[in-house]
């Protein structure tokens, strides 16, 4: 697929539906965010999702859409944030991800085994895939599991610096470094919904209007009014 | 009734499961002998573990021993009927269980990937700090340095242009 810049707009073309999943359309609302988990089987998405949110946790199992998504209420600067976490529920096995799991994504934890080479190696797949999609949204990058070898603790990783991302050491056994890292992306996920400059939002945008245009009815109050499409308050 | 299982372990001929455990209501430690029926060299070790974890005579024994467990003492006993010596089928048994690092797992099928976990898994439950222990802490933050002096990892160094 072609790289960011002037060709989004063919990108668009490709006839797959991206809204496919629960109702994304709330994701355009202000107080929603979308933050989705990419890395290999078996590097501890799961785990680190659940030992963040403890028993607070009620995943969904949408078999439908090979997806696991945990809910969860965040205060942000005293504003109440309603975050939506996406885990893979072994689609990484495809070797890909569905187009719609990085649509309307706000921000991605990308997560390597620090036991397992393969997993580091094949970061630079998930992240290519990632912004072929979302060439702007922050993305952390998660070496997990050093409670298995804390010396790797004492080692560079050169691949989130080669791209200056953030990078964590974290463990779900033992709890290091998880609550910060979610707190964190959930913090860049609502920082950069509030100044999203990200081409592929403006060009989805505009298709919207576009669209609406086009039909000759207002609905331009559209996007802030899909009351059916908000979660349960928790 | 309670009990709480100290070891595990099996005996070759006759072919049975050895459980040393202690009766709580008593306190007292007790032996449970577990034969073990219809299981040749061509048997199912992860099966045949399942089976005996779920039959309900032993039940309620077995239930603080990990079908991890179960399933090596099964393979040490396939082993054995292989006309291996002990120290072979340990040996074997070692390889199985280690992780391979090199291993992409994104390929592997359900059984085979579901194996891989339960193993990384054992790990995870020693050094899991649980919510309900004493010492546990829900924001557990360290910080360590990444600055230049520390060590490569490797794993950029021979295709670092691939990034």
């Amino acid at each position: 697929m072609a790289a960011a810049g002037g060709d989004a707009r063919a990108e668009l073309d490709v006839d797959v539906d991206v809204d496919a999943g629960p109702g994304q359309e709330k994701y355009d609302a202000e107080e929603n965010v979308k933050i989705i988990c990419l890395g290999d089987s078996a590097v501890g998405k799961s785990k680190l999702m659940e030992r963040f949110l403890l028993d607070g946790y009620r995943p969904q199992q949408l078999s439908t859409f090979a997806l696991t998504l945990y809910k969860h209420a965040a205060s942000v600067d005293g504003k109440r944030v309603l975050v939506d976490f996406w885990d893979t529920a072994g689609q990484e096995r495809f070797q890909s991800m569905h187009p719609s799991y990085y649509h309307k994504a706000h921000a991605c934890i990308m997560v390597f085994d620090v036991q397992r080479k393969v997993t580091y190696k094949n970061l630079s797949n998930w992240y290519k895939e990632l912004r072929e999609f979302r060439p702007e949204i922050p993305c952390i990058v998660v070496a997990n599991k050093i409670d298995a070898d804390m010396k790797m603790t004492q080692k560079s990783f050169n691949f989130a610096r080669k791209f200056n991302l953030p990078f964590y050491f974290v463990s779900a056994a033992d709890g290091t470094n998880v609550v910060k890292l979610f707190s964190d992306a959930i913090k860049l996920a609502v920082a950069y919904k509030q100044n999203s400059g990200d081409f592929m939002d403006e060009v989805m945008r505009e298709l919207e209007n576009f669209d609406l245009q086009q039909k000759g009815e207002d609905f331009s109050d559209k996007e802030e009014s899909c009351p059916e499409e908000k979660p349960p308050s928790t | 009734m309670t009990c709480t299982a100290k070891k595990c372990g099996i005996h070759f001929q006759p072919p049975s499961i050895i459980l040393i455990y202690e009766d709580q209501n008593q306190e007292k430690t007790r032996k449970r002998i577990m034969p073990i029926r219809n299981f040749s060299k061509f048997s199912d070790c992860s099966r045949a573990a399942e089976q005996l974890k779920n039959n309900p005579r032993h039940k309620a024994y077995l239930e603080s021993v990990s079908l991890r467990q179960l399933q090596k003492l099964y393979s040490l006993l396939k082993g054995h009927l292989k006309g291996q010596s002990l120290a072979q089928s340990l040996e074997q048994v070692q390889r199985e269980e280690a992780i391979d690092p090199e291993e992409d797992m994104n390929k592997l099928d359900d059984k085979e990937l579901a194996k891989r976990k339960s193993i990384m898994d054992e790990l995870f439950e020693k050094n899991r700090k649980k919510k309900d222990d004493p010492d546990f802490v829900y924001n557990v933050e360290v910080v360590f340095p990444q600055d230049e002096q520390v060590e490569s990892c490797g794993w950029d160094a021979e295709s670092d242009e691939g990034f």
